[in-house]
């Protein structure tokens, strides 16, 4: 039996779902992606919501670094400019949630479009560590203004769901009653991990698109060789440029997704340079270039740190460590034996899974 | 005949140096449509800088670059390859993460008019230019017989074939120059005939101007229309292969001033 069928046509070879086993596994993961709320517990329910984050911050990571070639460490300031955005639009205007979360992207994009110009002239290094900037600098601008932003005390994030204010909802929005719909009582946990689902699946099918189409085949050049891109009619300033900008939106949205699931935000933590570093983990233990690699590293590592606690609680030395200790330990081992043994990531594993069980039952 | 024409592309006192070196001095050089230039001269004697100058890597400190009646001598590097100026590396530049077929569709690049989010959103628009564009990279794959490793990462592909790819790579772009650097050095006997054959066929059937460096020497004379001769940045000789070949100037930078023949 053929496991693919023929392909006859240039559109089927660009299909997303080529043959029966990639339709079955998304059918399978999508009923385990919908069942989760349901079945999983408030801790873990939270869980998902924030891998959920975690994954349009990775996938927007990814188009930068993993595409463009563009290392950034400031991440974390791009997101916190989504959040502050989101958080200033809820808290001070009282503007909905669904048109706060674009605001917090463009906001993040306006910013990313103007770091973009620095590196049409630095590279590697030298680009890291002005986007490193971008934190303290974001940092500042965000503790300048403490009548709209908090300054250090933090702010919270209402989530309203219309522009008037509704009769008796509390201070943080009408979005966090629960609701009950055809006999089902969805609490604002399952509502958020709905909506961030429905973002996320968004911005891969995004991120997707632009790895398979000419955007981004002129990003890769750009990473791979822009004097050899520029030969080919690449414009390398404005693949560059774009890519600031796309990572930079997303990132922003990444950053209001996280405020609004957390309801209150403060600087630093979490937009620090730790958060940048978690960020390039997890397209790093993924596999860099593709949006796999991207989901694959946001689900593993936000999975991580509850997973290793569970795990390691009965064991004899490590028991004495404090949890946080225990996930820095296994999360540190797991990014060098990712560096060492496996330099494709979560990705490459998952080709040698596939190469197995295409050419079984032979071993090459 | 072809000298009648006006030229494809003309170099007019091309001027280039870097710091001390002078690495092209006043070169004038003009390349009728239709034809395939061969440029030889020793190593260092400016070829690649010459090729550099007119793809735009380089830009000279004076003279003229016109092509197609426009000097372009301005323009960056990337209109010039959008204008119909396509080039193949001498150290080949093929992006070895992606497959065969990426490559070529990066070459396909300027044919591209869908807007950045037409692509995010994969709209209509943006998939029947992505299949047009690998209609036109199947018809280039197919011409030099690429099609078994197709969608096989360039990296794990043996260097004769990576000639052939980054050859396709520039033909994709539907270019009405072509500058051909070294195709075929490091390759053996068999693959240079085929190489050779490939550049034939580009002229005859295809129709696109050539320029060639090579230091094959009995694959430029068998191939060329006419020959250039580079020396120190100098042009020292213009002219048809059998002109060359009895060319006392070229024979000296060749040969030194021995009796022997090219």
């Amino acid at each position: 039996m053929p496991t693919r069928p023929l392909v006859t046509s240039y559109k089927d070879d660009s299909r997303l779902f080529a043959d029966i086993w990639h339709k079955i596994a998304w059918t399978l993961a999508l009923v385990v992606l919908v069942a989760w709320p349901f079945m999983a517990s408030a801790r873990w329910l939270t869980i998902g919501t924030q891998t959920l984050v975690a994954v349009v911050g990775a996938v927007s990571l990814m188009i930068l670094t993993g595409f463009a070639g563009q290392i950034s460490l400031g991440h974390a300031a791009f997101m916190a400019i989504g959040a502050y955005t989101v958080a200033v639009a809820g808290h001070v205007l009282h503007l909905p949630f669904w048109l706060g979360i674009p605001m917090g992207g463009f906001a993040a994009a306006i910013v990313g479009l103007a770091v973009g110009p620095f590196a049409l002239r630095l590279r590697g290094l030298y680009l890291a560590l002005v986007t490193l900037g971008l934190i303290p600098i974001v940092a500042h601008i965000l503790l300048s203004f403490p009548e709209l932003t908090g300054g250090v005390s933090g702010i919270s994030v209402p989530m309203h769901t219309g522009f008037s204010a509704v009769e008796g909802a509390s201070s943080l929005g009408d979005m966090t009653a629960a609701w009950h719909v055809a006999g089902l009582e969805l609490s604002f946990q399952t509502k958020l991990y709905f909506l961030y689902l429905g973002i996320a699946t968004a911005v891969c099918l995004a991120g997707v698109n632009i790895s398979r189409s000419n955007t981004g085949r002129a990003m890769m050049a750009v990473r791979d060789s822009d004097l050899a891109a520029e030969a080919l009619g690449v414009n390398p300033a404005k693949a560059k440029i774009m890519a600031f900008g796309i990572s930079s939106f997303f990132a922003g949205v990444a950053g209001a997704m996280y405020a609004f699931e957390q309801q209150y935000i403060t600087i630093e933590p979490p937009f620090d340079l730790h958060m940048s570093v978690h960020y390039i983990s997890m397209i790093v233990i993924g596999g860099v270039g593709t949006i796999f690699g991207a989901v694959a590293g946001a689900i593993t590592l936000v999975m991580l740190s509850p997973l290793v606690e569970t795990l390691t609680a009965g064991l004899p030395i490590l028991s004495d460590l404090t949890s946080a200790q225990r996930s820095t330990l296994v999360f540190s081992v797991a990014v060098c034996g990712f560096l060492i043994f496996e330099p494709l990531g979560l990705f490459g594993i998952y080709l040698r899974i596939k190469r197995y069980f295409l050419t079984w039952p032979f071993r090459y | 005949m072809v000298e009648l024409m006006t030229p494809l592309l003309q170099l007019q006192d091309v001027d280039l140096s870097f710091k001390g070196v002078r690495a092209l001095r006043e070169v004038s050089l003009a390349v009728n449509p239709g034809e395939l230039l061969a440029i030889i001269g020793p190593n260092g004697a400016g070829k690649t800088s010459l090729f550099n100058c007119i793809s735009g890597l380089y830009s000279p400190q004076s003279g003229a670059i016109i092509f197609e009646g426009q000097n372009i001598v301005k323009a960056p590097a990337h209109s010039r390859a959008t204008m119909g100026i396509a080039r193949m590396f001498q150290n080949l530049a093929l992006y070895e993460h992606l497959t065969v077929l990426d490559n070529m569709l990066v070459g396909c690049h300027h044919r591209y008019t869908s807007a950045w989010w037409a692509d995010m959103l994969w709209t209509e628009g943006a998939q029947k230019q992505e299949r047009e564009a690998r209609a036109l990279a199947e018809d280039i794959i197919d011409f030099l017989n690429l099609e078994g490793v197709r969608k096989t990462p360039v990296g794990v592909l043996p260097y004769g074939v990576l000639k052939r790819v980054e050859l396709g790579r520039a033909l994709c772009m539907e270019p009405k120059l072509l500058l051909l650097d070294e195709p075929a050095a490091g390759l053996n006997r068999e693959e240079t005939e085929d190489m050779a054959r490939y550049i034939l066929d580009i002229k005859e059937d295809r129709g696109i101007t050539q320029i060639l460096i090579e230091h094959d020497l009995h694959m430029v004379l068998d191939l060329a229309d006419r020959v250039a001769v580079l020396e120190f940045g100098n042009a020292i000789a213009v002219g048809t292969p059998d002109k060359i070949r009895n060319d006392p100037a070229v024979r000296a930078a060749y040969l030194g001033n021995s009796e022997d023949t090219i």
